[in-house]
């Protein structure tokens, strides 16, 4: 045994030790969770290969900036969405314009500037893409006022 | 597509150098609380302070290195949370035990600590993808079903202390349903994120699900009672239904299905109560713990869980000074009321802030995964540890009936140890995904 003195003031010294090395290591791995719930305050980043497929929308000759009036099922005001030179639209959480509808699927359709104008492409969805109530089997070039019909969601292309 | 091919990049090397400085404060904090340990209970250090130093850091090296090997980019601070949290735990059964004189108990941890280590690294060199996991939704699904149900079979499955929760296979005794949890996790991540969009589908002002939908709730709810009344074990049954629930919410983004899960839950437990006397005996401890006809029987180990926590105060006695072996089940159920009286407040918040960086980390592992699978499982995963830590800390401190389920790496259990292992294998192996994704598409 060591001195009666010296024996409970080393143990607490140690104890203390201890709890420093633990609130060091907290200190520096709860920097890390906080540091992570910083990291992408960002716009959200594009659908992994979404950006390939912009740079071949993309042309010498932009288009006239257009916009488009998503009138979603059962909601009165149509909300309004600047069209990007590449816009994906779908379900999954990457896509430009997402849809909550039951009806579209996770990439259902995208629309395009191409030569000036714009486009809209079927991407293999289930229940179609439809121009004007015409299902659409090849990209077609759009017009103001044009109605894509996706799913129960129709999308008006407006100037 | 591996993500071991990709060379490794600045915000990668500073990466493996923050895990690796957290890996050695871990190691070195758990090294200095097992001889404190010794210090405290026999004025010396532990005989085997050498060998035990050795060997922990051996392993824990061991494991950070297979990180580095098959999971390159992986989160830094989720494996040394966990060598730290197990290396306490150790610290605190060994102190335990040796004082009841049965150190052999705290050896067999030890070894299960490695053991737990090893499938760790098994996982992570198996699973290269956390995506290969979602090919098998209803065959994960019925494995998770089986083990969970195992013990129910005559011959191999037995009871402990009124909960048949038990498998012996001749040569190995375990847990199956700590398994079979994980499995559950994995087969529900796959199930709904196919099936999402239709559950959320809803109807009416409040967006209830519609009547339809409402099938796999009632499943899982209807497995979490069979659970309950025919192995009689709350803790599993209740970690069951709760992570079922979470992660339904979290797909559908629907709280109508928070709201829908705690209705059933209650009346789940109006059931279970009704059902079963030992849970009437819990929620009388709970309220009458310290009346003076239970202080000393029924209530007698909440209460002496209390009197050590009241005994530690703000900093505690020390380790190895306080007499925590008065609480029953010490080493499983009420190690954190030993580390309330030798460690003090500071020590218990310490450790439930390790937990709460394990789970921060977790949950933002899965905000970062691209996919709905990796995303739900890694949520799912999470719960379970977090659902598991809320429990026992909340049951030990009376803020609900107390439910036994092991403190995750810290308290008595085998089986327990080596699950959460492979749940940390997996939420690193997510994560390692997480970031190969964020590099290149930055």
């Amino acid at each position: 045994m060591l001195a009666d003195a010296v024996e409970p003031f080393a143990l607490s010294a140690l104890k203390y030790g201890l709890f420093a090395l633990l609130f060091l290591f907290l200190w520096r791995s709860m920097r890390w969770v906080v540091r992570g719930l910083n990291v992408d305050r960002s716009p959200a980043a594009p659908m992994p290969g979404a950006g390939a497929r912009a740079g071949t929308g993309r042309s010498a000759s932009q288009p006239v900036a257009a916009n488009v009036l998503v009138h979603a099922e059962g909601k009165e005001k149509p909300r309004a969405l600047r069209l990007a030179a590449n816009t994906v639209i779908g379900r999954a959480m990457g896509c430009d314009l997402r849809l909550e509808d039951t009806y579209v699927s996770q990439e259902h359709a995208r629309i395009f500037a191409k030569n000036g104008s714009w486009y809209v492409e079927d991407l293999g969805s289930t229940n179609g893409t439809f121009v004007n109530e015409q299902r659409l089997a090849a990209p077609a070039m759009l017009t103001t006022g044009d109605r894509i019909r996706v799913g129960t969601t129709i999308l008006e292309l407006a100037r | 597509m591996s993500s071991v091919a990709v060379p490794a990049g600045a915000a990668e090397t500073r990466r493996a150098r923050t895990g690796f400085g957290l890996l050695i404060l871990a190691v070195a904090g758990s090294l200095v609380a097992y001889a404190l340990q010794g210090l405290g209970l026999h004025g010396e250090v532990p005989g085997n302070l050498a060998m035990y130093s050795v060997l922990f850091t051996g392993a824990s090296i061991g494991g950070w290195l297979v990180i580095r090997y098959a999971a390159r980019s992986a989160d830094p601070a989720l494996y040394p949370v966990a060598v730290l949290l197990g290396g306490l735990g150790l610290a605190m059964l060994y102190r335990l035990m040796d004082e009841r004189g049965r150190v052999d108990i705290a050896r067999d941890q030890a070894v299960w600590l490695l053991i737990g280590l090893a499938c760790f690294a098994l996982t992570l060199v198996v699973v290269r993808d956390i995506r290969q996991l979602d090919a098998y939704t209803y065959t994960i699904g019925l494995a998770g079903i089986v083990l969970l149900l195992l013990p129910i079979v005559p011959g191999i499955g037995y009871e402990i202390n009124g909960a048949r929760l038990w498998v012996n296979l001749g040569f190995v005794q375990f847990q199956p349903a700590e398994f079979g949890r994980v499995l559950i996790v994995i087969f529900l991540a796959s199930y709904l994120s196919q099936r999402r969009e239709l559950l959320a589908a809803g109807v009416g002002r409040f967006g209830l699900p519609r009547v339809k939908d409402l099938g796999p709730l009632l499943l899982a709810w209807g497995t979490s009672l069979a659970v309950l009344l025919l192995e009689r074990d709350v803790g599993a049954s209740l970690l069951l239904f709760g992570v079922f629930v979470v992660m339904m919410w979290v797909a559908t983004g629907r709280s109508s299905y928070l709201v829908l899960g705690i209705v059933l839950f209650a009346i789940g437990a109006y059931i279970g109560w009704l059902a079963l006397p030992h849970i009437q005996e819990r929620v009388v401890i709970w309220f009458h713990a310290l009346d003076p006809n239970n202080v000393n029987g029924i209530g007698y180990q909440l209460a002496q869980g209390w009197f050590a926590f009241a005994s530690g105060g703000m900093v505690g006695t020390g380790l190895g000074l306080g007499s925590p072996t008065f609480i029953p089940y010490v080493g499983s159920d009420f190690i954190l009321a030993a580390f309330g009286e030798e460690l003090g407040m500071l020590g218990v918040a310490g450790i439930l802030l390790l937990y709460l960086v394990m789970i921060g980390r977790g949950l933002r592992i899965g905000l970062e995964r691209p996919d709905t699978f990796g995303k739900l499982l890694a949520v799912g995963l999470t719960t379970v540890i977090g659902l598991q830590v809320f429990t026992i800390a909340a049951g030990v401190l009376r803020l609900i009936p107390l439910t036994g389920v092991p403190l995750p790496l810290v308290s008595y259990g085998g089986t327990s140890r080596v699950a959460t292992f492979v749940i940390l294998a997996l939420l690193i192996r997510a994560s390692a995904g997480a970031w190969y994704r964020v590099r290149k598409g930055s």
